[in-house]
């Protein structure tokens, strides 16, 4: 085992010999930085793994002979050498990115460089407080001269102010020293610890004194403006090490004073970096400059590291798990941004679509935002997991709200960011040069990054139980995506079947409904995909990253698996929704909404765990504590999926600018992930002793006025994708409102819609995006006549609206009778005749989609287009012949789900008579009206027929037009405006209030940062009172003035 | 004049604070533990007269490293920062003339001072002085010579091999100290002997290690005048 | 507060000074002068440090016929604390090369925009 000292010798050793040295060529110079970098990184991960695995014990390391506190010590323990190997690691990552810049620079920075990174080591080894201000101070001036790599007045005044800054912290810091001697007579941290510095008169002062140092050091908010100034005036690979190597060594300074600081300074530290974490994010959001916004991060990330500082004691045994796993998916990722900023040379966020010219490095990208905003699999999941949880067990329930919030603001700008880098037009920019020097250690970060995921998951015992196989899957078809698009999607099939017959055995009927909607569903629209030719890059990831998270959710035996399979939807439902031709702002949207929903998921989890930390799934059948509000927020979790209204505003978009055959995953399938999850809660909340009847009445109106809302915004689209869209948020509103009723058959109406809207939902999206990839528009006054051209998609689209409309003989008219019923039964009178208008309105807009995309005049531009692509059809047709068994034969589906249903809610059944259902208000046989109208459909389809033979089929121009040739063509189209008269009676419904509320609450925070944010006005003396402001507004409310 | 008070009412705020702990002070009659070990063993432990210098070359050694680092790392920032243009080197510092009275002492001053920096540094351990002290000592006779003559050329090639060997010597001594004695820096030795008290080859090594500090200081404050004195150049 | 020392008056000193800097820190427009002020805020502290060492009526801590010697030369009786004049070398040699560094940077911004006012170099904000 190499002493550590041997870090601290190596780097000054080669630091002072290079000047002699430095005749052999900067090249020399600069490998042998490397190879001192390598040996202290190798020194310790020799530490580290030994202390990890036990074959070697926390060791002190004594200079000059003598023991502590005569002379000053190190210590190499578990910590520390984390910490070091971090901070080493990144330094030869840095070191090899930098190498270029450094070398340009000459000898001089590079020595600089390496003695930066040695100090570090030492700031986290030193058992001595005033070694580690004189190391302190090392680190200050180094980072003050590394900024100086990149050649710019702009980084010389951000050095400049740094220096002014870290000069006034110094002061601050060497009063509280030499006073802490003055009272104790001794300088050893280890002493400190022994004695309690509180009870020396004075005392207190002194502590706050080095805290304050400390503190400051880790740039908190808002005395942090040279920081940010630091970020972005520094090279970007400097950056990198001031936001890995150099937070780190400053958090493990803190954590070494805060271990002799009381108890009490524990809270002020958590309030402090909780300010730090929303206040920094929040400006962030207003950022358009990449580096300062990924400053803005790294400094908001660093208050959230201060907040587990700060609940050390409370979060006890699990502190390192969440303290560890939040810094290194910080560390790693935003090391890895940094580092491709300075490849992708973009000041402005608009212009990292550049990056799509190397889509590896997008690859890197969204592995490193996901990261940081803590997305399964890495280890910030997990962290952000068990924090909230254990907050909300010890019941501060109002910190977890303070860290989501401010978890939500970083999501915002960092999506919007991704966003612009995945969609924004990028063919005015240049590509950019890539080195492979600089290249390889944003690799290592990315493998790194999900190395420790893997391995972090392993070490929790509560994450333990998840199923990576899906994962795995995902990545492989990542590896894979060179491949053409029919080799990927047979896998992707194959493997789905193949998961699907593993996991069916393993479940109850009612996740198996929704298993069969998820996988099957997923491999019939996945049949579609045969259509696209090419490789179609990226799709299949992300399409079964999708739809691993959706059968992880079915699976999910505890919370902390559901919550890891809903973000694991999210992320993939992202990428799918983002793939659409003008789909950036939608997909942000789905985002936002989603990211909110998922927090109000998990403070739900955290409450149900209050008292006691119980992971079990069905643990949200006994929450105990603010129940009604632990469920009311899992239902505004839920809802913020099934797009009920007010929510609902990301949805129309996304669904109506995907692709063809993503638009039914996400609207036909995806939507039931909202409803599965309200069939949990709403489980669960029948089942325990809560309160619970107004929320579900409240409940029971929110369906009902979305599914009227739905519908009304329906009839006025124009776009054919649109129109579906809206009428899928109508349809979730009926599949809302029949669950909210909490009655048998309230139930079992929920659950035929669910299955029905499935279907047919599937077969309208998949056949009109079939037709939208032949007519190229979605527009649907631009189509007409296609009933000539596609009679398959003809039969398709007709059979899809007469199953949704509800008219018998399909089957939706087993969900309307079913829902009459049952709203009859309730007694829910008012929002029963809401819904039967919706259902009225429901015709006005279906009737659109026959009449004006098939019937009527053939456009020019369509007369030679063919018929919907067959693979588009083959699961079409099979939906088509699941209506058609379902109409036959509800019986075969309904009475199964009833005796599912009977053991939630026992009374009032359907019974069933043979074909005959019956309920205390009447009786419906399927079987024998769908024989009837086909019979009766038969006999007038043969009379028209007969009686027509004799007629003379008109040709499309045997008609006169009278002369004039109108300004804007479509409006002579007979679809054109055709609901102008209807929309003059209801218009005042059409208003988008809630998207014109959601615009309200965006402009309000981005001109709240956009305003505040001017305290950082550029100036080093501003910065300066800051400081001294943030000391002394400390002092008041922490020592009282 | 919003600023004004407002900074007042820092300057206010710290004086309360400061105040504070000038409350805290009593004056002392005794010694804390701590110094009173080194009062009471230093000079045998070490066998250096001045116990300053023990403190700072032996019991606290690193810290000693570190303040030579942080020299190191500051003259190195310079160096590069304050780098000067290929065409700019050759560039003349246009000046008003030096006077006579200045030119004439520098030549007489600077060898005694450069004299006065040495003894400074070798008898740090005895009398009040030392490493950094001597260092300053001799750059301040460089500081002359540029005085006298703005143009005067420094041959940077001795500041480099002075500066690194004398670093490299510490860093070697220090681990040494790993190999052969107690621990990183332990410069006594054991074994070597500290030398008979109150004389020039006394308290171990150092004197030598001071000596390396003050040739280190020396190089690295006259790297740094160096090229405070070229920057002219480029203005 | 019974009796003024030497300490005290030193370190009424120190502190007095430090403020002075901080005063000269926040209100200087001229990049020079704040360095100076610095500087003085700087030797403020350090006037600090070695007046937390003084001990009531003792001398240096250098062993010479100036001061009372015990057996085995414990020289404990008679000298003031040594470490806070150890810690003020350090402190000095870390406050100089503070000062340089700033210097260096003065020079440089000066030559960039032939002005030393710290107002003019704003360029990052928000």
């Amino acid at each position: 085992m190499v002493t550590p000292i041997y870090i601290v010798a190596t780097g000054l050793g080669v630091g002072f010999a290079i000047g002699i040295l430095k005749k052999f060529g900067k090249n020399f110079t600069g490998a042998l930085v490397l190879a001192a970098l390598a040996f202290m990184t190798f020194i310790s991960f020799q530490w580290f793994y030994g202390l990890h695995y036990g074959s070697e014990v926390a060791t002190y390391v004594y200079t000059a002979g003598f023991k502590p506190p005569f002379s000053i010590n190190l210590l190499m323990g578990q910590y520390e050498s984390i910490a070091s190997l971090m901070i080493n690691a990144i330094g030869l990552l840095g070191g090899i990115y930098m190498f270029n810049s450094l070398k340009a620079r000459g000898s001089d920075a590079q020595v600089v460089y390496l003695i930066l990174i040695m100090a570090m080591n030492v700031l986290v080894m030193t058992r001595d407080i005033f070694n580690l201000f004189v190391f302190l101070e090392i680190v200050s001036i180094a980072i003050a001269g590394v900024i100086l790599l990149e050649k710019s007045d702009r980084s010389m005044s951000a050095g400049f102010k740094y220096i002014l800054a870290s000069g006034i912290i110094s002061t601050i810091l060497l009063l509280g020293i030499v006073f802490a001697y003055y009272l104790t007579g001794t300088l050893n941290i280890d002493d400190f610890v022994g004695i309690s510095l509180n009870t020396y008169k004075g005392g207190g002062l002194v502590i706050f004194l080095m805290m304050m140092a400390a503190i400051l050091e880790l740039k908190p908010f808002p005395a942090n403006g040279w920081g940010l100034d630091l970020y972005e005036g520094a090279d970007p690979g400097i950056s990198a090490i001031i936001s890995g190597a150099s937070a780190t060594a400053s958090l493990f300074v803190l954590y070494k004073i805060m271990a002799f600081a009381g108890a009490e300074w524990n809270y002020y530290v958590a309030l402090i970096g909780i300010i730090t974490f929303v206040g920094s994010n929040f400006f962030g959001i207003v950022q358009e400059n990449t580096r300062r916004m990924l400053g803005y991060s790294s400094i908001g990330q660093i208050g959230l590291l201060m907040v587990v500082l700060g609940f050390k004691d409370v979060l006890g045994d699990s502190t390192p798990f969440i303290l560890f796993g939040l810094l290194i998916s910080h560390y790693l990722a935003k090391a890895g941004l940094f580092w491709l900023s300075g490849i992708i040379k973009a000041k402005d966020l608009k212009e990292w679509s550049v990056i799509r010219k190397h889509p590896y490095f997008l690859f890197l990208m969204g592995t490193f935002v996901f990261a940081l905003i803590g997305f399964p699999p890495f280890p910030s999941f997990f962290s952000k997991f068990n924090f909230v949880l254990l907050l909300t067990e010890t019941g501060n329930i109002a910190w977890v709200i303070a860290i989501l919030a401010g978890s939500m603001l970083e999501a915002i700008y960092l999506f919007r960011w991704f966003g612009y880098a995945v969609k924004s037009e990028n063919s005015h920019i240049e590509k950019n040069k890539v080195c492979l020097h600089k290249s390889i250690p944003i690799w290592i970060m990315a493998l790194a990054l999900y190395g420790f995921s893997y391995y972090t998951s392993l070490s929790n015992p509560w994450s333990i139980a998840i199923n990576f196989i899906p994962l795995a899957f995902v990545a492989l078809l990542f590896v894979l995506d060179f491949l053409p698009v029919y080799i990927k999607n047979s896998l992707s099939i194959l493997g789905m079947a193949y998961y699907f017959y593993l996991v069916y055995p393993q479940l109850d009927n009612m996740r198996l409904i929704f298993e069969v909607i998820f996988i099957v569903g997923g491999i019939l629209t996945l049949i579609a995909g045969f259509a696209y030719k090419g490789t179609r890059p990226g799709f299949h990831a992300v399409a079964l990253l999708m739809f691993a998270g959706l059968t992880a959710i079915i699976e999910a035996k505890t919370t902390l698996e559901f919550f890891f399979g809903w973000e694991l939807m999210t992320a993939g439902s992202y990428f799918l929704i983002i793939r659409g031709k003008r789909s950036m702002t939608h997909a942000l949207s789905y985002m936002m909404f989603s990211i909110g929903g998922a927090y109000a998921l998990l403070a739900a989890f955290g409450i149900s765990n209050v008292g006691q930390i119980n992971l079990d799934l069905n643990q949200i059948g006994h929450i105990s504590y603010l129940s009604t509000w632990a469920y009311a927020l899992l239902i505004l979790g839920f809802l913020t999926k099934t797009a009920s209204v007010g929510l609902h505003i990301w949805l129309p978009g996304a669904h109506g600018e995907a692709e063809s055959d993503v638009s039914p995953m996400v609207s036909a399938i995806l939507l039931k992930a909202g409803v599965f999850g309200l069939v949990l809660t709403l489980i669960a909340m029948n089942g325990s002793d809560s309160q619970w009847s107004n929320l579900a009445y409240a409940l029971g109106w929110l369906g009902a006025i979305t599914a009227l809302s739905g519908n009304l915004m329906a009839v006025f689209q124009e776009d054919a994708k649109r129109l579906l869209a809206y009428s899928s948020i109508g349809q979730l509103g009926y599949i809302v409102f029949a669950l909210a009723m909490m009655t048998h058959l309230g139930w079992l109406t929920a659950f035929t819609y669910s299955i029905n809207h499935f279907m047919y939902k599937a077969i309208l999206f998949l056949t009109i995006g079939a037709v939208v990839l032949r007519v190229g528009t979605h527009d649907m006054y631009k189509m007409g006549g296609l009933i000539a051209r596609m009679p398959m998609a003809f039969i398709a689209v007709l059979i899809g609206i007469i199953a949704l409309s509800g008219v018998p003989p399909l089957s939706g008219f087993a969900g309307k009778w079913l829902f009459y019923n049952a709203v009859m039964e309730k007694g829910w009178y008012f929002q029963g005749i809401i819904i039967f208008f919706s259902g009225g309105l429901a015709f006005l807009y279906l009737w659109r989609l026959i009449h004006t995309i098939f019937l009527g005049q053939l456009k020019d531009n369509h007369r030679n287009v063919k018929d919907i692509s067959i693979w588009f059809a083959i699961p079409v047709y099979i939906l088509i012949g699941g209506i058609m068994v379902f109409s036959v034969r509800p019986d075969w589906v309904l009475q199964p789900l009833g005796n599912m249903l009977s053991p939630f809610f026992p009374t009032g059944q359907l019974n069933w008579d043979h074909s005959y259902a019956y309920t205390t208000l009447g009786y419906w046989s399927g079987t024998n009206v769908f024989i009837t109208i086909v019979i009766l459909f038969l006999i007038v389809f043969g009379i028209l027929a007969l009686s027509t033979r004799k007629a003379h089929k008109l040709k499309q121009f045997d008609i006169t037009y009278s002369g004039e040739k109108p300004f804007r063509p479509e409006t002579t189209h007979v679809a054109w405006n055709v609901f102008a008269g209807f929309y003059k009676a209801v218009w005042p419904a059409t208003i988008p209030l809630v998207a014109k509320f959601w615009d309200y609450v965006t402009d309000f925070f981005h001109d709240g940062a956009g305003f505040t944010r001017r305290i950082y006005s550029g100036n080093g003396q501003a910065y300066m009172m800051h400081i001294l402001y943030f000391i002394i507004i400390t002092y008041i409310v922490i020592i009282g003035g | 004049m919003l600023k004004n008070i407002l900074i007042a009412l820092v300057l206010i705020g710290f004086g309360v604070i400061f105040y504070d702990l000038f409350m805290v002070y009593e004056a002392k009659t005794e010694l804390t533990d701590l110094a009173h070990y080194y009062a009471k063993n230093g000079a045998n432990e070490i066998g250096g007269a001045n116990l300053v210098t023990s403190i700072v070359v032996t019991y606290r050694g690193f810290d000693t490293l570190g303040e030579v680092t942080i020299l190191f790392v500051a003259a190195s920032i310079i160096s590069f920062f304050l780098k000067l243009k290929e065409d700019e080197e050759e560039k003349v510092i246009g000046s008003k003339d030096t006077t006579e009275l200045l030119v004439t002492a520098s030549q007489v001053l600077v060898p005694l001072i450069f004299l006065f920096g040495v003894y400074v540094f070798m008898n740090g351990h005895l009398t009040p002085g030392g490493g950094f002290q001597g260092g300053s000592i001799i750059a301040t006779g460089v500081a002359l010579m540029i005085m006298a003559n703005p143009n005067f050329k420094i041959n940077t090639q001795i500041i480099h091999w002075i500066e690194s060997i004398s670093g490299v010597a510490f860093v070697f001594a220090g681990v040494l100290g790993v190999l052969l004695g107690g621990g990183f820096l332990d410069n006594t030795f054991k074994g070597l002997g500290v030398g008979e008290f109150g004389t020039l080859f006394s308290a171990g090594v150092i004197p030598i290690i001071y000596s390396f500090v003050g040739l280190k200081v020396g190089a690295e404050i006259s790297n740094i005048l160096n090229k405070y004195q070229k920057s002219q150049k480029s203005i | 507060m019974e009796y003024i020392t030497l300490g005290h008056m030193s370190l009424l000193l120190g502190i007095s000074l430090t403020v002075i800097g901080f005063w000269g820190i926040l209100t200087q427009k001229n990049i020079i002068k704040i360095i100076l002020s610095f500087t003085i805020a700087d030797a403020g502290v350090n006037i600090v440090i070695v007046s937390l060492g003084y001990v009531v009526g003792k001398t240096a801590p250098i062993i010479d016929n100036a001061v009372v010697q015990e057996a085995g030369r414990n020289v404990s009786a008679s000298v003031v604390d040594p470490i806070p004049q150890a810690l003020v070398l350090t402190s000095i040699v870390i406050g100089f090369g503070v000062t340089a560094l700033m210097l260096a940077f003065a020079m440089k911004m000066f030559t960039a925009k032939k002005t030393l006012d710290i107002n003019q170099f704003n360029e990052l904000k928000w």
